[in-house]
């Protein structure tokens, strides 16, 4: 049923009604305001004072649709805006920041770190009483744990003297976005349509087609002078599908289409032809023959390669801190957390023939679009390239305010929920053509006597709408030889240049250090966009309050001396009893 | 660098008017046609099979929710959500014997929640795909659970008594009136900002939040001995709460709630606002009032504290499928047939009453979520218990369902509650109660009792393992003392345990509140009502309420126009 006339009028009449985001709104002159007040008068008693105060408004519409075979299953909207108050008390040497203690419970002080809803509108008085109780709780939060952190410290010589917070310079920023919405009957449309591509299809057991458009807003002022008012939309469309091979082996796959805006989405034909063809290759893998255990050369091409360097790699790239622990126990957790990298800036991590850069302040390479940029990182500070990986030698990490051995000041890397890259771009010089590569690949296959050679084109995972609940396992678990990554497109590679598809293999041993004895990479590089997954779970349990942050990472294809590549684990369950539902038309 | 795409009118998020209208594809039978025909199809293979399947039901739910949000004048938050939900139940071995037979050892009984499955409903070819991929994998999911359930059976105690794990019951059939919500968002939303303004005007009210929340649940049922349902609940919920801290930290709570199946069945708005006055000349009361002591003596409960406290102490321990759990205390199990209350005390529970005065009652509903009619049962009647909430699992003694298996979408439905009334054939009116209270006090030599005005709920634990405790977390509390006079007091909670409790209930006024909740308990939270008379008991007992270590807040409240002023105010330490 279609809204009637009148409510799509009185739709159009409201627009008048958005709030005018140009100049210092209300929201920033609340903020400013608050901040002056607890800047001079906040304190308790006898006790420090605040040094440092930041307040980081999101403001956010979200609307998300998900559909299944030309049917739309669930559909939301939700508009909120939030606020994260940041309180440190100390100095910059040794901070209420960076410890991790024993939870709070439900108290306040436990809360202080969650974000406080605001109201929408423009109600100075109304959002500026939240900031004040918000600041209120969040500078007795800081005052509890610097006593804490100094409690555990007492007994203890540091050893390294690395400050807590970096010095750097105010920097003022508002972008020129106006208020955008979202319009979730256009992507509650988009899902539907999408989602007819598996209709009739037999072979395709199950599917779902979910669409994502959020709209951020986010408004920021600190106590040293900097602010910034930007916009960070996001829109996505991710397409899954699954079925049974004839001997009941799941085999699922999918992909994912990043955006800003919902218009910008591929439309709606060129995603229809790759959910047509992700239903493809569920055919072509129903047909395949099983790999056993194979070691040896493995080519990684195109989103294989991306994928390979956004779940091993670009985690390593990230200067993440070790906080002070409130006990052993503590410290040891922390410790099995850590970031080898920290340890290795100086060192060759990668070929010498490979460069890394992360640089947020391009939007566009080689005619591809770049999701990864910004401005202005989520603590004020410029963004800026990074030279990573200078001719396979670690420089420097990733970093944001909060400094670590080696990395003294902000790369401007902060997104949200600590360090993370913007756009990562891998460079190679001499690189090889299409036909070089696996001409090598072969080569080192001859070398070692193998029969063939495996290349790998995707890199997906067990997505579990097929697999009963039992038997769901997460595609990157971490066991005992490194992160296993689901191969869901992949081929033995003969000498003959014959090649044949192989069913549903998982690639293990694929860690950080594999990535120096990378044997060549392509001249061709691949662009692939992932929201960042932030493990930081070290840094005072920070809740992802900000929303995702898009990373595009350009990569050439790698090829790798030696990789595992073998069958999933487990059993296999059986086939349906009961035959399809026959269709009606 | 990117500058950022601007969308115009066609993007904008949100538009003054929303309807909750069911989607075109299944405003017509075709939905029960479609589920009927896949469960028949598959049954047919499935009852073929070495275990076979003999009972097979499909419940969809659909749920379309508007929700608004404000806080001290200001509307924060706005959502919209429409989702669609399958609940598949199938069952191999037969009706004595099944995959739900509770495994003993077993948290739970083996009984699981699964995840939600979403299902299309705009075309039947998807519908019936998706009923039969689902069907298939619990088809698989039962057997092994069949087989857990019979190697149990052979290594563990069973009781004395064998009951059967279903019961046979009449199939229904009824199809009611699809129900659609127009919903002002700019009337709500303004009226939000209307009742959550007083609280900003409060120095001392630290949180104040108002909602409101439109909902349209539509279920579709049919099962494989011939019921076929569609049951329409639409409500509307109104919420608001605001709380202000005393000067030693406590956090002092008022809640109001408001429910009513259409939006013109909720009180108007000078009710409301009026109610909200309430709340801060309450607050601003409790944060000065002194705190209260542990105690034991008499109390009078307030209608809607009564509610509550039937709720936990009774209700939850006549929920059937507990006689059977060896895990659960079966606190009423054995005593059938003998009084438990005074005799001018029944308690009914029945979920075709709608309204109580003029308020809507939130656990009413036609059919349970098993697609049994929902029936009045009399589980008290003239003080003597005389039968149990009843799903269709079967205890001893209580062969077939009286329309309580509820549940959540995602879960198995158990027996809950639905209106619990509290009915008294003798009354008194208040004064009267009141008076009768002041009589036990001089009796026993106390200088004051207790009246328990509100209540924000409770929880109670029927485990064997922990102690058989129930838990009513009041708001106001009063001491009335021997002269008739009343002082608020603070920081005590109801504490008690079932039967010692209700030995002690002896009078009730004519006085009747109703209280509108979600109750939660092992099949998800499902909308419950109480209704009763204060009642006056003879002896009950507070603890000290947990309490907060949190400080009141430094400085003042910013004031509302002006930028910050300078040190006119000593911060409160």
């Amino acid at each position: 049923m279609t809204p009637s006339k009148a409510s799509i009028l009185v739709a159009l009449a409201c627009a008048a009604c958005l709030p005018v985001l140009a100049g210092d709104s209300e929201l920033m002159r609340a903020m400013r305001d608050e901040m002056d007040r607890a800047v001079n008068e906040l304190r308790l008693g006898e006790m420090e004072r605040p040094f440092f105060i930041s307040y980081l408004v999101r403001e956010v519409t979200d609307a998300n649709a998900t559909a299944e075979l030309g049917s739309v299953v669930s559909r939301s909207e939700a508009s909120s805006r939030r606020l994260t108050v940041q309180v440190r008390v100390g100095d910059r040497n040794l901070d209420s920041t960076n410890f991790y203690g024993q939870s709070r419970g439900s108290s306040a002080l436990a809360r202080a770190d969650f974000p406080v809803p605001l109201p929408l509108g423009d109600d100075y008085g109304a959002i500026r009483r939240q900031i004040w109780l918000a600041t209120d709780r969040s500078y007795k939060s800081a005052l509890d744990r610097i006593a804490r952190k100094r409690a555990a410290l007492q007994n203890e010589t540091r050893i390294d003297e690395i400050p807590d917070f970096s010095d750097e310079e105010p920097h003022t920023y508002t972008d020129e976005a106006a208020a955008e919405g979202v319009d979730l009957d256009r992507l509650a449309a988009l899902v539907r349509e999408l989602s007819e591509a598996f209709s009739g299809m037999a072979h395709v057991s199950a599917s779902e087609v979910r669409g994502s458009a959020t709209v951020n807003r986010f408004s920021y002022v600190n106590s040293e002078g900097s602010s910034y008012v930007r916009s960070a939309p996001i829109a996505s469309i991710n397409v899954r599908a699954g079925t049974q091979a004839e001997d009941g082996t799941v085999l699922e796959d999918s992909f994912t289409e990043h955006a800003l805006i919902l218009d910008e989405l591929p439309k709606g034909e060129s995603v229809s032809v790759r959910a047509r063809e992700l239903a493809g290759r569920l055919k072509a893998l129903r047909d395949a023959p099983h790999i056993d255990r194979y070691t040896g050369p493995v080519l990684f091409q195109g989103q294989a390669a991306a994928e390979l360097v956004r779940r091993v790699l670009a985690p390593r790239l990230l200067a993440l801190r070790m906080p002070v622990a409130e006990d052993a126990r503590m410290g040891r957790f922390l410790e099995q957390q850590t970031n080898p990298f920290v340890d290795r800036i100086g060192a060759r991590v990668l070929p010498r023939f490979l460069n890394i850069v992360d640089d947020p302040t391009i939007d566009s390479i080689d005619g591809s679009a770049l999701l990864g940029s910004y401005e202005v990182d989520f603590e004020g500070v410029p963004a800026s390239p990074t030279d990573l990986v200078q001719r396979g030698f670690l420089k420097t990490l990733l970093s944001n305010r909060t400094p670590v051995l080696g990395v003294a000041s902000s790369s401007g890397n902060d997104r949200g929920s600590g360090p993370a890259p913007s756009n990562l771009i891998v460079e190679s010089r001499d690189g090889l053509t299409k036909s070089e590569m696996l001409e090598e690949l072969l080569a080192m296959a001859e070398e070692r006597e193998l029969e063939y050679a495996v290349r790998v084109e995707r890199i997906g995972g067990s997505l579990g709408i097929v697999g009963s609940r039992s038997r769901r396992g997460g595609p990157t678990s971490r066991s005992g030889d490194g992160v296993q990554l689901g191969a869901v497109v992949a081929y033995r590679v003969y000498p003959d240049g014959r090649e044949e598809r192989i069913r549903q293999a998982v690639a293990v041993g694929v860690t950080e250090s594999s990535f120096r004895d990378i044997v060549a990479a392509s001249e061709e590089r691949t662009v692939h966009t992932a929201p960042f997954q932030f493990r930081n779970r070290l840094a005072s349990r920070v809740i992802l309050a900000q929303g995702p942050a898009l990373v595009s990472y350009l990569v050439p294809s790698l090829l790798f001396e030696d990789v595992t590549i073998r069958r999933p684990q487990g059993n296999i369950p059986r086939p349906p009893i009961v035959s399809q539902p026959p269709l009606s038309k | 660098m990117r500058s950022l795409p601007r969308i115009g009118f066609g993007g904008l998020a949100w538009c003054l008017l929303a309807t909750l209208l069911p989607s075109s594809a299944h405003a017509g039978e075709g939905v029960l046609d479609a589920m009927r025909g896949e469960l028949a199809r598959s049954l047919e293979v499935l009852s073929e099979q070495d275990t076979p399947a003999y009972f097979l039901s499909y419940e969809i739910s659909e749920e379309r929710n508007v929700t608004i949000a404000a806080s001290f004048g200001g509307v924060t938050a706005r959502v919209e959500r429409e989702r669609r939900f399958l609940d598949i139940d199938i069952r191999v071995g037969g009706y004595e014997l099944d995959n739900t037979h509770p495994v003993r050892g077993m948290r739970g009984g083996g009984s699981g929640r699964y995840a939600p499955l979403s299902v299309p409903l705009a075309d039947f070819d998807a519908l019936r795909k998706v009923l039969w991929f689902h069907t298939d994998k619990r088809y698989k999911d039962a057997i092994e659970q069949l087989t857990r359930v019979k190697t149990n059976i052979q290594v563990t105690v069973q009781d004395d008594v064998q009951v059967a794990d279903f019961s046979p019951e009449a199939p229904e059939k009824a199809v009611e009136d699809l129900v659609e919500f127009t919903i002002d968002r700019q009337l709500w939303e303004e009226r939000l900002e209307r009742f959550t303004a007083p609280f900003s005007h409060s120095e001392h009210v630290y949180g104040a939040d108002a909602s409101v929340s439109f909902t349209v649940v539509t279920r579709w049922f049919v099962n494989s001995e011939g019921a076929e349902i569609r049951t329409v609940e639409p409500y509307v919920r109104l919420f608001v709460a605001a709380s202000t801290k005393a000067e030693d930290g406590m956090n002092l709570p008022r809640y109001e709630s408001f429910f009513g199946r259409s939006p013109d069945r909720l009180p108007d708005e000078s009710t409301v606002l009026a109610a909200v006055d309430e709340m801060v000349r309450d607050l601003e009361a409790l944060r000065i009032a002194p705190l209260a002591d542990p105690y034991t003596g008499p109390a009078i409960l307030s209608g809607r504290a009564s509610g509550v406290f039937f709720h936990e102490i009774l209700g939850h321990r006549v929920e059937g499928h507990r006689q059977r759990s060896d895990e659960d205390a079966q606190t009423f199990k054995k005593m059938l047939g003998e009084a438990v209350l005074p005799q001018a005390f029944s308690v009914i529970f029945d979920p075709a009453v709608t309204r109580a005065g003029p308020t809507d009652l939130a656990g009413s509903y036609r059919y349970d979520n098993q697609g049994v009619k929902g029936r009045r049962v009399g589980v008290i009647e003239a003080g003597v218990l005389r039968r149990f909430l009843m799903s269709r699992s079967p205890i001893e003694g209580f062969s077939g369902s009286n329309g309580h298996g509820r549940k959540q979408a995602g879960y198995a439905p158990v027996s809950r509650q639905s209106n619990l009334l509290v009915e008294v054939s003798e009354t008194h009116s208040s004064a009267e109660l009141k008076e009768m209270l002041v009589e036990r006090l001089l009796e026993e030599g106390k200088e004051y009792g207790l009246y328990f005005e509100d209540i924000r709920g409770g929880f109670t634990f029927t485990g064997r393992s922990v102690p058989n405790a129930f838990n009513v977390l009041p708001i106001k509390v009063y001491r009335i003392y021997t002269d008739g006079r009343e002082e608020l007091v603070r920081g005590v909670d109801l504490i008690g345990t079932p039967l010692t409790t209700f030995s002690k209930v002896a009078a009730a006024s004519d006085e009747i509140a109703v209280f509108n909740g979600t109750c939660g308990a092992e099949s998800g939270g499902v909308p419950v009502s109480a209704v009763s008379p204060e009642i006056l008991v003879s002896q009950v007992e507070v603890q000290k309420k947990a309490k907060s270590q949190d400080t009141l807040p430094l400085l003042p409240p910013p004031s509302a126009s002006a930028p910050s002023q300078t040190l006119q105010w000593e911060t409160a330490r």
